[in-house]
C-alpha cells in the first residue's frame, strides 16, 4: 500500500514538474516564438524630440566605488539637462557614499550642471522602497526613473522611453536590464542567462497578459501614478514585483521595451554569499507580496494566476530541492517498474531542454552584445547547471525559514562594477 | 510643467536629427501622382518565406471532396478485403498484451520494432465499449482505426501538396491517387505500423510548412517525427528531407538558433524513452557486447544486438522476376508505380536546377527517393514496406501534373481555355483509369476473362469471412485446452474471445520463442494437437525453415489429417488434426 502511494507521487509529481517545466521553457521563448512579440519588443526605429521631463531617483547604500561614474553616466545622457534632474539618495549613516556623491556634485557644477542632488534620510527603515519613498516628493518632474548605483545605463535610454511614452500613451515602462559579466564565476553564466531571458522574453509575456512584476531599475513612471499608489512599501524586500502588481491591479498597461542595444547594463553579485543573500531576498519578498494579497485584486481569473504561479515559485523551488534528493534515491533504493521510472525522468528531460536553451540564449545574448561565447563558458556552464539549481533551492529554503522566524531585514549586495569592463570590452569588440 | 506624460505627437528624429516624417510625406506624394490602378500580380508563392495562397472556396470544395473519396474508398468493405494478414494480427496481439497484461508482447519482447505503434492501437482499443471486439474482432477493430487514420492523411497530404506546390490541383492530384490507387487501398486498410508512422511523418511534414514558423510548431513537428521513427524504424530514410527544408525555413529568422536547437532535440526525446527503456530493463547491450551475429546472446535479448542484425540482413530479391515488385507491387498498380518514379526524377531535376524557387520540389523529390533508396538497397523487403512510398509517389505525380499544365497568358481567351483544360485533361486521366479493367482502381478483368467491379470494392468478395469460418469450425470442434499451431492473424479470436485457447500459438512463436518451443511443445510433433493452416502460412514456414527450426512443426503436418478447408481464388485455408 505504502510502495503503491510512493508510486502515485512519483508520478503526480513527475507530471506536475513537467507541465510546470515546459510552461517555463515557453516563458523562456515566447518573444522568440512569436514574430508579433519580438515587434512589439523592440525600441522604436526612430526617437522623437525630447519633450518629457524625467526625475531620476539613485538609491544608494556604500556605493563610494561606483557612485560617481553612475552620477557621470545619467547626466550625461543623450537628454537635454533641464528635463532630467537626479537625486542620490542616501541613508545618513553613509558617509562614504554622501561623500562621494557630493564631491562629483561639485565637479558637476563647475562644469554648469546643477540637476543633481543629495537626498539624506535619518529614519528607520534602511532599505531601498523607504529611499525612494523620502525622495518622491522632492521630485517635479513628469516621469521618475530608477536606477541603481551601479547601472550602466544607455546614453539614449530617457529618448528611447521619452518616444514610447508619447507614442503609446502608457505611463509606465519597464526597459532590460542586463547583467554583462557572464565569465566573472562559475555561477555568472546562469545568473546573466537569467536576467537574459526574464526582460528578454518572460516579462513581455506578463506584460501581455497585465499581471507582472516588474524590476528594480530602468523602470519609468509618470509621477502621478506614484502619487496616486503612495509610493512604494517599504516593508516589501521586492518592492518592484509589489510595485508591478498593484499597478496591474489598478488596470494600467504595462509597456516593457528589450532591445540589446538600449539595456541598462549591471553585473553578478561578486561571490556566492552575496548571490544568496540576493535571492533569498527576492524569494522572501515574493513570499511576502503573496502573503500580502495584492493579486487577489486583479480583475480577471488569468491575471490573478499569472501573478500566483509568480510568487508561488519560491516555495516551488525549495520543494523542488527537497524533491529531487528523494526521488532520486526513490528510483535507486526502490527499483521502481520501469514504466513508472520513465515517467520520473520526464522532469529530467525537460531540465535537459532548459540547458539547450540556456546554451543556445549564451549564444543569443553574446551575439547581441558583440561578445564571444566560448566553448569553455558552455562547458562551465553545463557542470554548474545542477549546483546552481540546488543553490537556488537553498535560496528559497533559506528565504522560508527567514520568513517563518520573521526576519525581514534588508541584506545588501555588493557591487564592485565587474560589469563595466565587460561592457567597455563589448564596446570595443562592437567598435 | 505638467505632469501629462503623453502630449500630442511631434515630428521624428532618426538619429542625426533629419526629420523623416517630411521625407516620408513626400515619398507618400510621389506615390499619389502614380496610376490609380495597379497592374493586375500573381499571387505571391515561397515555400521558404510561409507564403502560400489561401485554400479559397475551390481548394474547400476539393478538400472536402478528397476526404470523403479517402472515407469511401478506405471504409467500403474495410472488414472484407483484403484478407487478414499475420503482421496485422501480431501488432494487435501486442496490443492485447498492453491492454490486458500491460507488458509490450505476450512473448517476450526482442526490440524487432519500436513499440509506439502498437501502444497507439492500445490507447485506441482500450477505451471502446467492447474494447477488441467493437468491431467484430481485433484486426477489424484495427482497421477502423486506420480508417480515421488515413482520413486524416488525407488532410495533412492534401495541405502538404498544396504548400510545396501552390496549387489546389496538384493537392487534388495527390490526394486522389493516394485515395484511389488499388495498391494504397490494398496496404492502406491493414493495421500497419507504416500507416500510423506515415501519419506521424505527414503531421511533422506538415507542421515544417506552417504559414509561420515558430518555436511551438517545430519543436511539435520534431516531436511527431520522433514519433514517427519510434512507431517504425524506416521513418530515418526520410530525415534528410526535413532537415533540409527545416533549415531552409528557419535560415535568417530570430529564432532560428532555437529552432534549430530544438528541433533534433524534440525528434530524439521519443527515442531516448524508447532506449531508455532497454536501458531499465537491462536490455540495450547484449551481454558481454557480444555483436557475433552467427552466435546470437542466449541469455537475454537486445536493442543494440537487434538492430544491428536488421542493419545486416540482406535479401536482395526486388528486382528478380519472383521479387516483390513484379509479383505484388507492380500488379496492385503499375501506373502509380512508374508514374511516380518519372515524376520523382522530374521533380529531382526541377528542384536541384534551381533549389531557390523549387524548393517543394527538391522536397518532394527527396522524400520519395529517401524511401525508395530504402527499398531498393538490397535489405529485407516484406510485401507492405512499399507503403509510406505510395503518399510520396502520389505528390509527385501532383506536383509535376500542376507544372505540365502550369501556363502564362495575357489574352483573356487563352487563359480561359488554359484553366479549363487544367481541370479537363487530370479529370479525364481520372476517369480513364477509373473505368479501365487494365488500371484495376475501379474495375478489372477476373480470371475468366470478364470486366467486373475491383476486389477491393466487390460485394460479392468476402475474403475475411473464409477466416471467420475457419474460426466458427474451430471453436465448435477443437476443445479450449488444444495446443494449437497457427498464424497471428488468429491470435486476436482465440486469446481474446471466451471461450480461449491459451496454448494456440503462432508457427514463429513455436519455433522461435524458447518459452513456447521448450516449455509447452518441446519441440515434439506428437505435443501438437491442432494445425490452422493457410496457403501463405505453408510458405512462411518453409520460408522459415533455413536453419531447420520449423522442422518439427512441418513433421506435425505430415502426420495429420485434414478436418476442414475451404479455397477461394488462389487462398486455401485449412485445419488439421495431428495424429
Amino acid at each position: 500500500m505504502i510502495v503503491a502511494i510512493i508510486y502515485l507521487l512519483l508520478i503526480v509529481v513527475s507530471i506536475l514538474l513537467t507541465v510546470q517545466s515546459a510552461h517555463v521553457l515557453y516563458l523562456m521563448l515566447y518573444t522568440w516564438d512569436r514574430a508579433d512579440a519580438e515587434r512589439k519588443a523592440r525600441a522604436p526605429d526612430e526617437f522623437l524630440p525630447p519633450q518629457i521631463s524625467f526625475s531620476v531617483l539613485l538609491p544608494a547604500r556604500h556605493e563610494e566605488d561606483v557612485i560617481q561614474s553612475t552620477i557621470e553616466r545619467v547626466v550625461r545622457a543623450n537628454y537635454p539637462a533641464e528635463l532630467l534632474e537626479v537625486f542620490v539618495i542616501c541613508s545618513q549613516d553613509d558617509d562614504g557614499t554622501i561623500k562621494k556623491a557630493e564631491e562629483k556634485i561639485d565637479d558637476l557644477k563647475r562644469k554648469g550642471l546643477h540637476n543633481v542632488r543629495v537626498v539624506v534620510f535619518d529614519d528607520k527603515p534602511i532599505n531601498k522602497p523607504h529611499g525612494l519613498n523620502t525622495a518622491l516628493p522632492h521630485t517635479a518632474n513628469q516621469v521618475v526613473t530608477i536606477f541603481d548605483a551601479e547601472d550602466d545605463i544607455h546614453p539614449e535610454i530617457f529618448s528611447l522611453v521619452n518616444t514610447v511614452m508619447v507614442q503609446e500613451k502608457v505611463k509606465v515602462v519597464q526597459a532590460g536590464v542586463q547583467l554583462m559579466n557572464y565569465e566573472s564565476n562559475w555561477y555568472s553564466t546562469l545568473n546573466v542567462l537569467e536576467y537574459f531571458f526574464w526582460f528578454k522574453s518572460r516579462l513581455h509575456y506578463h506584460a501581455h497578459y497585465g499581471s507582472i512584476p516588474l524590476g528594480g531599475n530602468t523602470v519609468f513612471f509618470a509621477r502621478e501614478l506614484l502619487l496616486r499608489l503612495g509610493g512604494w512599501d517599504d516593508r516589501n524586500l521586492t518592492e518592484d514585483a509589489d510595485m508591478g502588481l498593484r499597478i496591474s491591479a489598478m488596470g494600467e498597461r504595462v509597456r516593457v521595451v528589450y532591445d540589446d542595444r538600449y539595456v541598462t547594463k549591471e553585473e553578478t553579485p561578486p561571490t556566492l554569499g552575496h548571490f544568496i543573500r540576493q535571492r533569498t531576498r527576492w524569494s522572501q519578498g515574493f513570499m511576502q507580496t503573496l502573503k500580502k494579497g495584492t493579486w487577489k485584486k486583479m480583475p480577471t481569473r488569468k491575471q490573478r494566476w499569472l501573478a500566483f504561479y509568480v510568487l508561488v515559485f519560491p516555495r516551488g523551488q525549495a520543494l523542488l530541492g527537497i524533491y529531487l534528493p528523494i526521488s532520486l534515491g526513490m528510483i535507486l533504493i526502490l527499483k521502481v517498474p520501469v514504466l513508472i521510472a520513465l515517467c520520473s525522468y520526464l522532469p529530467v528531460l525537460l531540465l535537459a531542454a532548459h540547458f539547450l536553451v540556456q546554451a543556445v540564449g549564451l549564444y543569443e545574448f553574446t551575439g547581441a552584445h558583440g561578445l564571444e561565447a566560448s566553448p569553455k563558458a558552455l562547458v562551465r556552464m553545463a557542470i554548474a547547471w545542477f549546483p546552481f539549481q540546488m543553490v537556488l533551492a537553498y535560496a528559497a529554503l533559506r528565504a522560508m525559514r527567514r520568513e517563518m522566524l520573521g526576519r525581514h531585514d534588508w541584506e545588501k549586495t555588493q557591487h564592485v562594477g565587474a560589469h563595466r569592463t565587460t561592457t567597455e570590452e563589448a564596446e570595443s569588440r562592437v567598435g | 510643467m505638467s505632469d501629462n506624460p503623453t502630449p500630442s505627437r511631434p515630428a521624428a528624429v532618426d538619429a542625426k536629427g533629419r526629420n523623416t516624417a517630411t521625407d516620408k510625406n513626400t515619398a507618400a506624394d510621389k506615390n499619389t501622382e502614380a496610376p490609380a490602378r495597379r497592374p493586375r500580380r500573381r499571387p505571391r508563392f515561397s515555400v521558404e518565406r510561409g507564403w502560400f495562397p489561401p485554400l479559397g472556396p475551390k481548394g474547400r470544395i476539393a478538400l472536402v471532396a478528397s476526404l470523403l473519396t479517402g472515407l469511401l474508398t478506405h471504409g467500403y468493405h474495410l472488414f472484407r478485403y483484403p484478407l487478414y494478414l499475420t503482421d496485422e494480427g501480431i501488432y494487435m496481439q501486442r496490443a492485447w498484451s498492453l491492454v490486458r497484461e500491460t507488458s509490450l508482447s505476450p512473448y517476450t519482447y526482442d526490440y524487432d520494432h519500436a513499440p509506439l505503434g502498437w501502444i497507439t492501437l492500445a490507447g485506441w482499443v482500450f477505451p471502446l465499449p467492447k474494447q477488441f471486439e467493437t468491431f467484430g474482432n481485433a484486426i477489424n477493430t484495427g482497421r477502423f482505426l486506420m480508417l480515421l487514420v488515413h482520413v486524416a492523411a488525407v488532410y495533412l497530404l492534401f495541405e502538404i501538396a498544396r504548400r510545396l506546390s501552390g496549387s489546389v490541383l496538384a493537392a487534388t492530384v495527390t490526394s486522389f491517387l493516394f485515395n484511389v490507387s488499388p495498391i494504397a487501398v490494398y496496404f492502406q486498410r491493414q493495421v500497419l505500423l507504416d500507416n500510423l508512422m506515415m501519419l506521424w511523418l505527414l503531421l511533422s511534414l506538415f507542421m515544417l510548412l506552417r504559414r509561420e514558423v515558430t518555436i511551438r510548431s517545430v519543436f511539435g513537428g520534431g516531436l511527431a517525427l520522433g514519433i514517427a521513427l519510434i512507431t517504425k524504424e524506416n521513418a530515418i530514410f526520410f530525415v534528410p528531407s526535413f532537415m533540409y527544408l527545416l533549415y531552409r525555413r528557419v535560415k535568417g529568422s530570430a529564432s532560428s538558433r532555437f529552432t534549430s536547437t530544438l528541433w533534433p532535440f524534440a525528434a530524439a526525446t521519443p527515442i531516448g524513452a524508447y532506449v531508455t527503456y532497454a536501458l531499465l530493463k537491462n536490455e540495450l547491450l547484449p551481454s558481454g557486447f557480444d555483436f557475433d551475429l552467427n552466435n546470437p546472446p542466449a541469455d537475454h535479448v537486445s536493442l543494440l544486438y537487434t538492430l544491428w542484425w536488421q542493419l545486416n540482413r540482406s535479401q536482395g530479391t526486388l528486382f528478380s522476376h519472383t521479387g516483390l515488385l513484379q509479383t505484388s507491387w507492380l500488379v496492385r498498380d503499375k501506373y502509380l508505380l512508374i508514374a511516380g518514379v518519372c515524376a520523382m526524377v522530374m521533380c529531382l531535376w526541377i528542384g536541384t536546377r534551381d533549389r531557390r524557387r523549387n524548393l517543394g520540389f527538391l522536397i518532394a523529390g527527396t522524400l520519395a527517393f529517401g524511401y525508395a533508396f530504402y527499398l531498393v538497397r538490397g535489405s529485407v523487403v516484406l510485401d507492405f514496406y512499399v507503403t509510406p512510398l505510395i503518399p510520396m509517389f502520389a505528390l509527385n505525380i501532383g506536383m509535376i501534373t500542376d507544372r505540365l499544365l502550369k501556363g502564362s497568358f495575357a489574352n483573356r481567351f487563352m487563359r480561359g481555355a488554359h484553366s479549363l483544360t487544367r481541370v479537363a485533361v487530370p479529370s479525364f486521366v481520372a476517369v480513364l483509369l477509373l473505368v479501365s479493367p487494365a488500371s484495376g482502381y475501379l474495375v478489372h478483368t477476373n480470371t475468366e476473362g470478364r470486366t467486373q467491379i475491383a476486389d477491393q470494392y466487390q460485394s460479392k468478395i468476402n475474403l475475411t469471412g473464409m477466416q471467420h469460418a475457419q474460426i466458427a469450425w474451430v471453436r465448435k470442434h477443437v476443445p479450449p485446452n488444444s495446443r494449437i499451431i497457427m498464424d497471428d492473424d488468429l491470435w486476436g479470436e482465440l486469446h481474446d474471445v471466451r471461450p480461449f485457447y491459451p496454448y494456440a500459438h503462432s508457427h514463429w512463436n513455436a519455433s522461435s520463442d524458447p518459452d513456447v518451443r521448450d516449455k509447452l511443445f518441446r519441440k515434439k510433433w506428437q505435443n501438437v494437437d491442432y494445425i490452422i493452416m493457410s496457403n501463405k502460412m505453408r510458405k512462411s514456414m518453409m520460408t522459415n525453415n533455413a536453419d531447420g527450426r520449423e522442422n518439427w512443426i512441418l513433421q506435425a503436418l505430415r502426420n495429420s489429417t485434414r478436418v476442414w478447408s475451404e479455397t477461394e481464388g488462389n487462398i486455401k485455408l485449412e485445419i488439421y488434426r495431428v495424429q
